[in-house]
């Protein structure tokens, strides 16, 4: 965890508001991504906090060792053999992993899935999360707002397996549509640090000159992409970029990187926990909870967006932690029933 | 099921080397097949020990069906090997397997079992395809299917758009999560059912027996009149279609087609593909393998998983533990061995 994301765990600690004494110590809460990935980094804080705010008995990240679907489900029923028994889960695949879901629902587990949905219908109580396509349209808005009209920009992205890989590029689409410019290329694929370092560093060393802005709607590309431009040393190129590594926030700072659109991931860790300890407590979901739709569920929260440029990233811990707090302080009496 | 050899390099023959007396339960208890069974057995008391819960019904049964995909996946690499080669787009070929069997069953509306059939015959096309571009060109086996991995991949995600199929037969879907006695999951049974297939044709049938000695010897097997270059496109044929049967598995299981169910390119699948042949004693020269020895050796690595996993062992360190048991079942396998031979039983 960097000096941010501690600045962060510890700003919401004091800031939310615990209730402990509602607590089962019995819960037992497993954060489980679909595998190593910087993103879910928060995740583990959020889940020691939430466990020791809320009086839970345990809210441990687990992370299945690499991204492949067969280790995530093997994972999961490990860790319901282990006593678990309330689930936040990235899904390794939004239909793939509806079916072990539905297992650890049958076991009386609530399941949530965080940062990533799962496709409906599904047993999943709820899914909490970036609404990625509104993230990509509004980042590249951002981004063609430093761009005059016929720009040509560029987009690199997550892995195809991925659908919301695709939402994420018809929106990129569609905003440079709406603005004037034209996406000259997609590069996906690439949320790997070598796959991303080889295409973005060819890409650019051959059409450096033809690329006004570029727009990046996954955390490893942003990285490469930030290093990229501060090699090349040309601050001519606009980029946009997405969520809060030390990399980006520093080119950013030093005006390489014009912004970055933030995600919050701790806040769905601390507030996904928390909820987890209600529904065991015998809180209900609300039948006519305001969620959101996406192009994989009705039954969508989204855990908040935000662009922070120049002027904003020195208190980009501050924005996160206006979202995550609105959203905790209004999230039982919105969506629950207690 | 049984070990299949077959008489091209006598070091290798084991039934050649032993003494003539001995009989079959004394062989088998020589064999690497028993030595597997020991390991499993081994592993299974230690993880039943420090983890109870290892015995639970719910392990049981998540145990058998993890271990029911990962044999079959080893199978489906198994008969590649035993030509000498490899094939690295298994899990590119079963990904497109399923894909094909649930576009069938959802665009079409296809009841579940031609839609399994449409797709085991898409593996099978594929690994054919495999199989003749390899014998045509004369390369090997490791450069056509490194190609051919990314090729099958990239046109099954070009042509779904990596979107899943969903609208699966339910009486296909209800197979793979069926409890038989609330621990044995059906796939393990087809599984079982595959391995016996198998272990007969490899054993009990001319063709079987024909890959086997093009495998071992390509010269003596052409000589002798065997169509070497056929049997290798059958070998490439079979392992498209239990690559398939491992796909369609995995779609009983998830309720769905997915493109991702094998990972990037399907290259989740190729450490399974090869850790169960391999242990189990298929020779990567060819010419000889296991059934039973593949079987174990897969549900061995499962089993290190699974028992490793409920440890709670630190996640980024399981892959280090399991590499350092899967080399210690090997070195005492070897070890076991090296007394055999010593005492001259073997």
């Amino acid at each position: 965890m960097n000096t941010a994301q501690r600045v962060l765990a510890a700003g919401l600690s004091l800031a939310l508001l615990p209730s402990a004494t509602l607590a089962d110590e019995s819960t037992r809460v497993a954060l489980v991504p679909g595998g190593p990935h910087p993103y879910f980094a928060a995740w583990e804080q959020a889940g020691a906090d939430a466990a020791k705010d809320f009086g839970l008995g345990s809210a441990d990240y687990r992370v299945p060792q690499k991204w492949e679907l067969g280790l995530q489900n093997q994972m999961l029923e490990s860790l319901v053999t282990q006593g678990y028994n309330a689930f936040l889960v990235f899904p390794g695949d939004p239909v793939g992993t509806v079916a072990i879901a539905n297992e650890l629902a049958e076991t009386g587990a609530p399941v949530m899935a965080l940062a990533g949905c799962l496709k409906d219908p599904s047993e999943a109580v709820f899914c909490m999360g970036t609404d990625t396509g509104n993230s990509a349209y509004l980042g590249t808005k951002e981004l063609l707002k430093q761009l005059g009209d016929g720009a040509k920009i560029v987009h690199f992205t997550g892995f195809l397996v991925d659908p919301n890989t695709q939402l994420r590029i018809d929106a990129v689409a569609k905003a440079a549509a709406e603005g004037g410019a034209e996406v000259i290329q997609v590069i996906a694929d690439i949320d790997a640090p070598e796959p991303a370092e080889e295409k973005i560093n060819a890409y650019l060393a051959a059409h450096v000159d033809e690329v006004d802005g570029i727009v990046t709607t996954a955390w490893v590309p942003a990285v490469v992409a930030s290093n990229a431009l501060r090699k090349i040393g040309d601050k001519r190129i606009v980029m946009v970029g997405i969520d809060h590594d030390e990399v980006v926030i520093q080119a950013i700072k030093d005006g390489f990187v014009h912004g970055t659109m933030l995600q919050n991931p701790y806040g769905q860790g601390y507030i996904g926990s928390f909820v987890a300890d209600r529904l065991r407590s015998g809180c209900t979901v609300k039948a006519d909870a305001p969620f959101k739709s996406n192009a994989l569920t009705d039954k969508f929260i989204d855990s908040g967006t935000v662009f922070a440029g120049a002027n904003d990233v020195d208190n980009y811990v501050g924005s996160m932690q206006s979202i995550t707090k609105v959203l905790f302080d209004e999230f039982e009496s919105t969506y629950l029933d207690c | 099921m049984s070990d299949t050899s077959q008489d091209r390099a006598p070091e290798g023959d084991d039934s050649q080397t032993r003494p003539s007396a001995m009989g079959g339960p004394l062989r088998f208890l020589l064999s690497n097949e028993f030595g597997l069974i020991v390991l499993v057995l081994l592993f299974g008391i230690l993880f039943s020990t420090l983890s109870p819960a290892f015995l639970s019904k719910f392990s049981l049964y998540a145990l058998g069906r993890t271990s029911a995909v990962n044999i079959m996946i080893g199978f489906s690499m198994m008969v590649v090997i035993i030509t000498g080669g490899l094939n690295l787009s298994v899990g590119a070929i079963g990904v497109g397997a399923a894909m094909f069997g649930g576009w069938l069953m959802q665009a079409f509306g296809m009841p579940w079992v031609p839609g399994v059939i449409g797709g085991l015959a898409m593996g099978a096309a594929l690994g054919a395809l495999n199989g003749v571009i390899i014998v045509r060109s004369g390369l090997h086996s490791f450069i056509i299917t490194l190609a051919t991995m990314s090729i099958f991949f990239g046109v099954m995600i070009y042509l779904t758009r990596a979107e899943s199929y969903r609208e699966i037969s339910p009486a296909f879907t209800s197979y793979g999560r069926m409890k038989i006695l609330g621990v044995i999951s059906p796939l393990l049974l087809v599984t079982f059912a595959v391995a016996i297939m198998l272990s007969v044709l490899f054993r009990f049938t001319a063709l079987g027996r024909e890959m086997l000695v093009a495998g071992a010897n390509a010269r003596a097997a052409e000589i002798s009149g065997i169509r070497v270059n056929r049997m290798i496109t059958y070998c490439h044929m079979l392992s498209g279609i239990l690559a398939g049967v491992a796909g369609l598995m995995l779609v009983s299981r998830t309720g769905a087609a997915i493109p991702s169910m094998a990972g990037q390119l399907g290259q989740d699948w190729l450490l399974p593909a090869f850790l169960g042949p391999v242990l189990g004693g298929t020779l990567l020269t060819g010419g000889r393998l296991s059934v039973l020895g593949t079987l174990l050796g897969s549900f061995l690595v499962t089993m290190l998983t699974t028992g490793l996993l409920l440890m709670q062992v630190g996640a980024f360190w399981i892959q280090t533990y399991l590499g350092l048991l899967l080399l210690a079942a090997v070195l005492i396998d070897l070890a076991r061995r090296s007394y055999l031979e010593r005492r001259k039983l073997l």
